[in-house]
């Protein structure tokens, strides 16, 4: 209906200027970089904001930082990094490969998947403003625990949080919106032949995050709507004082906040499943150990939010709960890494960038997954909750995990999204500094957390070790930072400098739909689509024409 | 795909590897890779438990990224081209149960050593008339409430050798009460409370410092624990607590904010301000706080409001600023 309406009035000549049609597209490709181009500007934002932090805890008594500006930082840095960037440039890479990996045109809603957009981008500007509100930026940290999160004189104060909770209402309304169209879209607008045992693996975790999404957003819009409410309406939700409960929040903010890691983590999982058979010349080992593992971990993730919560003084029964549900975690997530690593067996490793940064996201990820075990086992929890441990473990998870595995994804379906492939050269040396920077960043911080360093000090009193290991983190954040700089250069050079080699339709041999249509794709993405015979069509072409002639 | 490349991505994962060995060699010198020395029963049987998870993950994790880098190593490109397909495997179903199996086993051991330490750490052993203490978590001090009524501020003081039961609770924020010699963490809630036990095995002083953000100052929010001699813990909850009251809530307390020398910092100077010489004005703005300045001394008894009424005009005052 929509296309033929449109179709019998010529185009606003308004909206085909260059600036315009970017602003009124509902094309999931151009909605998908929108996305994608967004998040990375805020991940430089929140990552210069990291970089201020470390700076700060180089040396002990430092005072380059004021304690309020520390707090505001540090809260800054989380919410950004979590709310405007991970989830955010997920959803861009869902928006831009769902459709083109299942064969279909656009996104089941496209004018709902550009509100998606825009509303996520209202949501990250009104964080930013935060910044020039009175009382200045939030700075009770990225969960904002009541009652320090409260408008309190000695909590609070001020409109900073307001914005906060204005901006965690306008992205998880953005979220829910996005989800419902990945659902739809998924279930409905599959190529002829694709059943879901021949579904790219990517396309498993994003149905998977959107159902994760869906479960667990609603609950932590509840949680900042009591939190408003009681901040600008008098209530006392959260205020003990006078009768309130400061722990439900916590329990409300975990239900959602749990599932959010894995929202984050699954699609960065399904990106590593993508990339690494095409760089290994195979087929993923155990396909459907590898999907059905998705479904676990997300089933499983519903079950443990209180992990985060050892400490509030729960009965024991229920930390010995929790203990055993995020226990069976590691279960689904172990089959995952061994599948991957079985998937290179035997191959022929072409070490592309895409590739190198798969394998450090599986060195990495290992690594925070294990270390997850130690805050699994409570009374371990215990010691090491709210420690530098702590931070170390969940940025092993989100940056050598997540940020690793899309960067590998940014490198691998570059050429399809610009044309152009984006040099191997600073990808190699990109890849090489980020491993190296990232490692000497956050493998201190392990040590730190034993020796009592809790998160989130604005400053610190001791030498010795504690300070011999923040310097080296410090240096770390620097080196992490450069790496990052090398990927700006190297997008500079592809596309500013042109130096970029044009991408032919599939540069990397791959396997899935997207890559049977040109790079970049046309607006509506396939002439014709073939009819999908196993999990890996474009093999099973290119093999046909190999027989052919 | 330069060899150079591939040398590198083998030495540092190589290093990796390596930096674990040296981590296990470590272990008993302790620079970080294990938690402090324990003086406690309860953080001793926490840091058994620990050994046993990182004896556990780390064969785990040497495992993983040896087998990773055999692979990458065994199985790169060299000059194949990338038409020259891999193995078409897709797939091992006996291999996908060990790996499923085999962590299940794992984990069941580390839950079942957990639930064996589980009584000696959670439940303060019984029948040990054990020593109640009230620990108060404030923006942004500690505060001790002994059985005899004594108090004092950021330093606790106990009888070595006796079981101490501490009750955490906190009037403002959510703090969280961390001694790392003497066992884990638990936090201090408003409305509710929360307990935690030790047992100090050795006389000495042992650190710590607020685990949960409670605001600017959460850095600053310091304890120790002083365990000695019995006799020595009387004489302070006794006599010494009373007497240097006034010095303590002045200087853990005000200090924090308003300076040493009361010359300012992040609350205004405090020295030339005649309210440290008026009693009742100084109760007020320390009992219900005062714009940015938390309510500090809302569970004070007046005994306490009197002390540090009493150091502070004594020590802090410096006389008003003529002409100011």
């Amino acid at each position: 209906m929509a296309a033929r309406s449109e179709a019998a009035y010529p185009p606003v000549s308004w909206k085909t200027g260059r600036i315009a049609s970017w602003l009124v597209t509902v094309d999931h490709k151009r909605i998908g970089i929108m996305y994608i181009a967004t998040s990375i500007f805020f991940f430089l934002l929140g990552g210069i904001l990291a970089v201020l932090m470390r700076a700060q805890l180089a040396t002990p008594n430092e005072s380059f930082l004021t304690r309020n500006s520390y707090n505001e930082l540090m809260t800054m840095h989380g919410t950004t990094m979590i709310f405007l960037v991970v989830v955010p440039i997920l959803a861009g890479f869902g928006n831009y490969l769902v459709p083109l990996m299942i064969g279909a045109r656009d996104m089941a809603f496209p004018r709902l998947n550009a509100l998606s957009y825009w509303l996520y981008l209202l949501g990250g500007i009104v964080l930013w403003l935060s910044w020039f509100a009175s009382g200045g930026a939030p700075k009770a940290g990225w969960w904002s625990y009541p009652p320090l999160s409260e408008n309190l004189p000695y909590a609070s104060p001020g409109h900073g949080q307001d914005y906060w909770i204005l901006s965690i209402h306008l992205l998880t309304l953005s979220s829910i919106a996005g989800a419902i169209n990945f659902i739809v879209t998924i279930h409905n607008m599959r190529a002829r032949g694709m059943t879901w045992m021949r579904m790219p693996l990517f396309v498993w975790s994003i149905e998977t995050y959107s159902i994760l999404l869906l479960a667990a957003l609603p609950t932590v819009s509840a949680a900042v709507t009591l939190l408003l409410l009681d901040r600008q309406a008098g209530t006392h939700f959260f205020l003990p004082s006078q009768g309130g409960n400061a722990v439900l929040y916590q329990h409300m903010f975990w239900f959602f906040g749990h599932p959010e890691v894995y929202v984050m983590v699954l699609p960065a999982m399904g990106m590593v499943s993508e990339i690494l058979p095409v760089f290994a010349r195979k087929p993923i080992f155990g396909y459907k150990a590898v999907a059905f593992s998705t479904l676990g971990i997300a089933f499983f993730s519903m079950l443990v939010w209180a992990h985060h919560m050892f400490t509030v003084g729960m009965p024991i029964g229920l930390d010995s709960f929790f203990m055993l549900s995020s226990m069976v975690i590691a279960v689904p997530t172990g089959i995952k890494i061994f599948n991957w690593i079985a998937t290179t067996w035997r191959g022929n490793l072409i070490f592309d960038t895409p590739l190198l940064f798969a394998l450090g996201f599986l060195a990495l990820f290992t690594m925070g997954g294990l270390s997850g075990i130690f805050l699994a086992a409570f009374p371990v929890d215990w010691q090491v909750n709210d420690s530098y441990f702590i931070v170390a473990h969940f940025h092993y998870v989100a940056f050598g995990g997540i940020v690793f595995a899309l960067f590998g994804g940014l490198y691998y379906w570059w050429p399809k999204m610009f044309g152009r492939l984006l040099d191997e050269r600073l990808g190699k040396l990109h890849f090489w500094l980020l491993f190296a920077g990232f490692n000497l960043t956050f493998l201190p911080q392990h040590m730190l957390g034993l020796l009592g360093m809790p998160r989130r000090i604005s400053t610190y009193h001791h030498g010795g070790l504690w300070e011999v290991y923040n310097l080296l983190s410090s240096i770390g954040s620097g080196i992490t930072a450069l790496a990052v700089l090398v990927f700006v250069v190297n997008v500079w050079v592809t596309h500013g400098l042109r130096r970029g080699v044009r991408a032919s339709n599939d540069p990397w041999l791959a396997d899935t739909l997207e890559w049977y249509t040109t790079s970049p794709p046309p607006p509506h993405n396939f002439d014709t689509v073939p009819y999908v015979t196993s999990a890996r069509p474009l093999r099973d072409l290119r093999r046909r024409l190999a027989e052919q002639t | 795909m330069p060899t150079r490349v591939r040398r590198k991505l083998l030495s540092l994962l190589v290093a990796s590897v390596s930096v674990l060995v040296t981590a296990g060699a470590a272990v008993a010198a302790n620079g970080g890779f294990t938690p402090e020395a324990p003086h406690s029963p309860n953080a001793a049987r926490i840091s058994s438990a620990y050994y046993l998870i990182l004896g556990f993950t780390a064969f785990i994790f040497v495992v993983v990224e040896t087998l990773l880098v055999v692979f990458v190593w065994r199985y790169r490109s060299r000059s194949r081209d990338r038409t020259v397909e891999g193995a078409q495997v897709h797939g091992h179903t006996r291999l996908e149960l060990i790996w499923t199996a085999g962590p299940v086993v794992i984990l069941a051991v580390i839950a079942s050593f957990v639930f064996y330490k589980l009584p000696g750490i959670a439940n303060a052993p019984a029948a040990s008339n054990p020593l109640r203490i009230t620990v108060e978590g404030h923006q942004f001090y500690w505060q001790f409430d002994y059985p005899n009524g004594a108090r004092s501020i950021n330093e606790l003081h106990v009888p070595v050798g006796r079981v101490v039961d501490l009750r955490v609770v906190s009037p403002d924020v959510i703090h969280s009460w961390w001694i790392p010699q003497l066992g884990g963490k638990v936090q201090a809630i408003p409305g509710r409370t929360n307990h935690i036990w030790f047992k100090a095995d050795r006389a000495g002083t042992y650190e710590g410092q607020c685990a949960e953000l409670c605001g600017p100052y959460h850095e600053a929010m310091r304890a120790s624990v002083v365990a000695e001699p019995e006799q020595d813990y009387r004489a302070f909850i006794t006599r010494t607590a009373a007497q240097t009251l006034g010095k303590q809530e002045f200087e853990g307390v005000c200090a924090t904010c308003h300076g040493m020398q009361g010359q300012g910092g992040y609350g205004p100077a405090l020295a030339t301000n005649p309210i440290l010489t008026q009693k009742a004005g100084l109760a007020a703005i320390v009992r219900n706080g005062r714009l940015r300045m938390p309510p500090v001394g809302d569970t004070w008894t007046q005994a306490q409001i009197d002390a540090l009424a009493a150091y502070v005009s004594k020590n802090v005052y410096k006389g008003a600023t003529s002409g100011g």
